[in-house]
C-alpha cells in the first residue's frame, strides 16, 4: 500500500505529464501558509512594539 | 457543571495566555499531518487511471475548498455569539477568520483552476462549484473591506456581524441559484464522469490533509487573534505588564 | 400634514433642488449602453441576443451610483438621528425611505430601459420581459443596497463600498432574471420564474428593512 509510485526521484519531480500543474500549486500552498504565519508574527511583534513605545512615552512625560 | 468554561472566553487575558499554548500544539500537529498527508498523496498514492498525476492536486484543493466554506459558517457562529453574549473575542475571531477565509478561498480557486487545465483543457469554466466559490471570495472581501472602512472597532465588528449573518442566510440561496443557472446553460458536459470508489491508499492521505488544513487554519486564526487581542487591549494593565517584561 | 406626507414632499424638494442626482445614473446607463456596440460590433443579431443582459448589468451599475444617496445625506445632516426620536417604529421609516428611493431613483432608470432596448435591437417581447423582471427585482436590489448603505454609515469615506459589499447577494436575483429573459427569447413560459423572483423580492422587502434599521441604530448609537 505504501509504495513509492515513481521509478526515480527525477520522475517524481517531473510527475509526467502534470508536474507543471501539481508542483506550483503545492508551492503556492506552502507560500500562503507560511506567509500567513509570518504576517501573524509580524502583527504580533508590531503590537508589542507599539505598546512598548507608548509606555516609554508615558514614563518620560509623567515624572 | 458550571458556566465557568464559557465565561472564561470573555476574558481576553485568559484567551491570550491559553491561545499561545494551543497555537504551539496546533502548529506542530498541523505541520506533521500536512507533511505526512502531502507526501503520501504526492508520492505514495497510486496514479489515477483517468486523470493521471494531475489528480494529486486534490490533496490540497479539496481540504482548502472545504475549509473556505466552513470558515464562513464559523464566522456566522461568531457573529451570533457577538450579538447574543456581546463577547468581544467573537468579534476578534470574526476579523481573523475573514482574512484566513479569503486566503483559503483564493487558494482553492487557483488550485481548482490549475487542476482544470489538464482535466478540462481550460483554466476556468463557469462550473457551478467554481462560480459559487468565486462569489464566496467576494463575500469574504466584503467583510474585510467593511471592517477596514469603519474606524471604531466596536462599530465595525457589529456591522461585519450583520453582514456575515445576512450573507450566511443568502449563501444557500446563492448556491442553489448558481447550480440551477449552470444546468440552464450547460447540460453537465464538462462534469467528470462518476468516479469509482477511491482505494484506501488514495483517500487516507486526503483525510489526513483535510484534518491537517483544518488544524493549520486553527493555528493561523489563533495567531492572528492573539495579535489583535494585544492591539485592542493595549490600554489594559495586564498587557502593559506583559509587554514591559518582554 | 402627516409625517409620511412630509417625508415624501421633502424627498421631492431635495430632488427638485438637485435634479442631477436622478439624471446622472440615467446618463450613465445610456452611456454604458452606447458603448456596447462600439466595443463589440454593430451587428444587430449579436446585440439583440446579448442586449437584455447588457441592460441588466448596466442597470446594476447605475443602481450602484444611486445607492450612495440612500442614507448618507440624511445621516450627515442629522435627519437619521431624528428618526430615532419619532413616535414611529424605525423599520417603518426605513421602509418609507426605501420606497421613496425606489420611486424617485430606481423607477426612472427602469423607464429609460425601453430606449436602451431599442438601440440594442432587443426584440419587443424580450424587452417586455426585461421591464417586468426589472420592476419585480429592483425592490429586492434596493433593499440590499439600502443595507449596504446603512452598514457603511460609520465609515467616513465609504463611496461605493456599501454596494460592493452587497453585490454578491444580488446573484440569485440576476440569475432568476436572466432565466426569465432566456425563456422569453425561446418563447417559453416565464411565469414560474417570475413568481419565484417575485417571492424573493417580497421576502427581501419584508426582512431586509428590519436588518437595515438595526444597522442604522448601531451606527447612530455607536458614533456618539
Amino acid at each position: 500500500m505504501l509504495e513509492f509510485q515513481f521509478a526515480s526521484l527525477t520522475e517524481f519531480f517531473e510527475m509526467a505529464p502534470h508536474g507543471v500543474y501539481v508542483w506550483p500549486i503545492y508551492g503556492l500552498g506552502l507560500l500562503v501558509l507560511s506567509g500567513l504565519t509570518f504576517a501573524n508574527a509580524r502583527q504580533h511583534r508590531r503590537a508589542v512594539r507599539m505598546i512598548q513605545r507608548n509606555l516609554e512615552r508615558e514614563e518620560t512625560h509623567e515624572p | 457543571m458550571g458556566w465557568r468554561w464559557f465565561h472564561q472566553w470573555g476574558s481576553p487575558r485568559w484567551f491570550y495566555e491559553r491561545a499561545g499554548r494551543w497555537q504551539l500544539v496546533c502548529g506542530w500537529l498541523a505541520l506533521t499531518l500536512l507533511i505526512t498527508g502531502s507526501f503520501w498523496g504526492l508520492a505514495l498514492a497510486p496514479v489515477d487511471y483517468q486523470q493521471g498525476n494531475s489528480y494529486r492536486i486534490i490533496y490540497l484543493h479539496v481540504p482548502v475548498a472545504f475549509l473556505a466554506q466552513a470558515l464562513y459558517t464559523a464566522m456566522a457562529v461568531c457573529a451570533v455569539v457577538l450579538f447574543v453574549w456581546k463577547m468581544k473575542l467573537a468579534d476578534v475571531a470574526m476579523q481573523s477568520i475573514a482574512v484566513m477565509g479569503f486566503a483559503f478561498t483564493a487558494l482553492s480557486l487557483v488550485s481548482g483552476a490549475v487542476w482544470g487545465k489538464p482535466t478540462w483543457g481550460t483554466y476556468w469554466v463557469w462550473d457551478a462549484r467554481l462560480t459559487s466559490m468565486l462569489i464566496l471570495a467576494f463575500l469574504y472581501l466584503g467583510v474585510i473591506g467593511l471592517r477596514a472602512a469603519i474606524q471604531d472597532p466596536d462599530q465595525a465588528g457589529k456591522a461585519c456581524g450583520i453582514l456575515v449573518l445576512v450573507g450566511v442566510v443568502n449563501l444557500p440561496i446563492i448556491k442553489y441559484s448558481v447550480e440551477w443557472w449552470n444546468t440552464l446553460h450547460q447540460p453537465a458536459s464538462l462534469k467528470l464522469t462518476e468516479k469509482p470508489a477511491m482505494p484506501a491508499s488514495m483517500w487516507i492521505p486526503l483525510l489526513i490533509n483535510i484534518l491537517g488544513y483544518y488544524i493549520a487554519a486553527g493555528y493561523l486564526i489563533l495567531g492572528s487573534m492573539r495579535a489583535i487581542v494585544l492591539e485592542r487591549e493595549r490600554r489594559s494593565a495586564w498587557v502593559r505588564e506583559l509587554v514591559s517584561h518582554a | 400634514m402627516s409625517l409620511e406626507r412630509r417625508m415624501f414632499t421633502r424627498e421631492l424638494k431635495l430632488i427638485a433642488a438637485r435634479p442631477g442626482d436622478i439624471l446622472k445614473p440615467i446618463w450613465f446607463l445610456m452611456l454604458v449602453i452606447s458603448m456596447v456596440p462600439l466595443a463589440l460590433a454593430p451587428d444587430s443579431d449579436l446585440l439583440s441576443e446579448i442586449g437584455s443582459a447588457m441592460i441588466w448589468v448596466a442597470t446594476l451599475l447605475a443602481l450602484l451610483l444611486n445607492a450612495e444617496h440612500l442614507f448618507q445625506s440624511d445621516f450627515s445632516d442629522g435627519v437619521l438621528e431624528q428618526w430615532l426620536f419619532l413616535d414611529r417604529p424605525l423599520v417603518w421609516l426605513v421602509g418609507l425611505k426605501l420606497i421613496t428611493h425606489w420611486l424617485f431613483h430606481v423607477l426612472p432608470l427602469i423607464l429609460i430601459t425601453p430606449i436602451a432596448g431599442i438601440i440594442l435591437s432587443v426584440p419587443t417581447d424580450v424587452l417586455l420581459a426585461l421591464l417586468v423582471t426589472l420592476v419585480i427585482a429592483t425592490p429586492a436590489l434596493t433593499c440590499f443596497s439600502g443595507l449596504g448603505a446603512a452598514l457603511t454609515l460609520g465609515s467616513s469615506r465609504s463611496g461605493i463600498l456599501g454596494v460592493l459589499v452587497m453585490m454578491p447577494l444580488f446573484v440569485p436575483v440576476v440569475i432568476l432574471a436572466a432565466g426569465v429573459l432566456i425563456r422569453a427569447m425561446d418563447g417559453s413560459d416565464t411565469l414560474p420564474l417570475l413568481a419565484l423572483l417575485g417571492a424573493f423580492s417580497v421576502v427581501a422587502a419584508t426582512f431586509v428593512p428590519i436588518v437595515v434599521s438595526a444597522a442604522i441604530r448601531l451606527n447612530i448609537g455607536g458614533s456618539n
